[in-house]
């Protein structure tokens, strides 16, 4: 079909053409007829893509604009309300958890004292939330999320860098049953959140599934531009996290 | 009501609009824009005043139904072969709302795309992004985004023509 391919088409109808480019196809398709059709079909889809999915008002909406008016009320300490979260989150599954916990359940520097006794802070965690379990530092400093769990059912899943410039990366441990974030601090790893994450040891996953609503949070609060894909992820790993 | 607050609330028709073309279930959808909102309202220090709320949100909205998607796409390899065919049959509580036929068909053809292909098709189509708007929603380059577009329309008008719906 001439020199007029779907993608200038596709531009024009979403004008996304400069005026000079859209002159030339429109020229083109009041000599072409195949074009014109071509055009005239996609006019019609989106028209129609959009009348498929109105905006309608839904008595749902009602209820979550009550949510959103109620949030500001309240006062503001994301890292307060997310410590309580997670400590309603633990409670429950507090014997479990112990055994295999092997890092601290810091959170925002807010380390859940509560929940854990004199001699699992021995193997929690440094100053100010610096990550000391020597076998998640590994996993965090050189697996790739590519590379799936290790023998212990380590796994990092997504990457990016936080407003300062810090790496920060997700992980969950299955053998603990444990998700989190941490990021690149002083040539450590610094914890931001943990939290129990659902699924069985062992069981078939894709890294970065499953991830606990607090760690989402967290990712959101810290993020900065998007996750790493696969090829930067390997580039930043082989660059020591600089 | 804050300007942040007053912004979220105007913007629930859309944000429900654009889970509707990422789920198919009302259900699903509902609790999507659900979790976009409580997600929203945590990360709300994150928002640039100045910059575009819908596009922030849709990101938010983007981020957890991509996490969403994997789980349950794992979950479908694991529990049952038969799933993604279900997954695909329409559900009688999204509301028919009156759409013509035409309407209807293309509903099902974008809710029948491959994710990448329906997330482009939504932001553009539906949402009525710019590209540059839609490839940072998306967090692709804008070559990534026009792409997945231009395929996905091309699949939509074979799929329609097909049932003589357009063209």
């Amino acid at each position: 079909m001439s020199k007029i391919d779907d993608g200038a088409l596709m531009r024009l109808i979403d004008g996304e053409l400069s005026p000079q480019e859209a002159e030339r196809i429109k020229a083109a398709a009041l000599v072409d007829p195949a074009v014109a059709a071509r055009l005239e079909g996609m006019r019609r889809l989106r028209a129609v893509a959009s009348e498929a999915f109105p905006v309608a008002a839904d008595p749902r909406d009602q209820v979550l604009a009550g949510l959103i008016t109620a949030k500001a009320a309240a006062p503001r300490f994301p890292l307060a309300h997310l410590g309580r979260a997670l400590a309603d989150a633990f409670a429950p599954r507090r014997a479990a958890l112990w055994g295999g916990l092997a890092t601290a359940a810091f959170v925002g520097g807010v380390l859940l004292g509560p929940y854990f006794s004199e001699a699992d802070r021995s193997l929690a965690v440094g100053a100010g939330g610096a990550l000391a379990d020597a076998d998640l530092v590994r996993v965090l400093d050189t697996r790739l999320a590519a590379d799936g769990a290790d023998g212990d059912g380590r796994s990092v899943g997504l990457t990016f860098r936080d407003d300062e410039g810090r790496w920060c990366r997700t992980f969950r441990a299955d053998e603990s049953r444990l998700a989190g974030l941490a990021c690149r601090q002083q040539d450590g790893w610094t914890m931001r959140v943990l939290a129990p994450s659902a699924g069985a040891p062992g069981e078939v996953r894709t890294a970065g599934a499953d991830t606990p609503d607090a760690v989402l949070t967290a990712i959101d609060a810290a993020i900065s531009g998007d996750t790493l894909d696969a090829a930067a992820e390997a580039r930043a790993r082989d660059s020591g996290w600089r | 009501m804050d300007d942040f607050q007053t912004g979220l609330v105007e913007l629930l028709p859309r944000l429900r609009r654009f889970a509707r073309v990422l789920r198919t279930r009302d259900a699903d959808a509902q609790d999507l824009v659900q979790q976009t909102v409580e997600r929203a309202l945590a990360a709300r220090s994150k928002f640039r005043v100045g910059t575009r709320l819908d596009s922030w949100a849709f990101t938010i909205m983007r981020r957890i139904a991509i996490d969403e998607g994997r789980s349950l796409q794992r979950w479908g390899r694991v529990v049952s072969p038969e799933n993604e065919t279900t997954a695909r049959v329409p559900d009688a509580t999204q509301a028919d709302e009156g759409l013509r036929a035409d309407a209807l068909a293309v509903r099902d053809a974008i809710h029948a795309l491959p994710e990448d292909q329906r997330y482009a098709v939504a932001l553009v189509l539906v949402e009525g992004l710019s590209y540059a708007e839609a490839a940072q929603v998306l967090g692709v380059p804008a070559g990534t985004l026009t792409s997945r577009l231009v395929r996905g329309r091309q699949s939509l008008m074979q799929t329609l023509a097909a049932q003589g719906v357009t063209g």
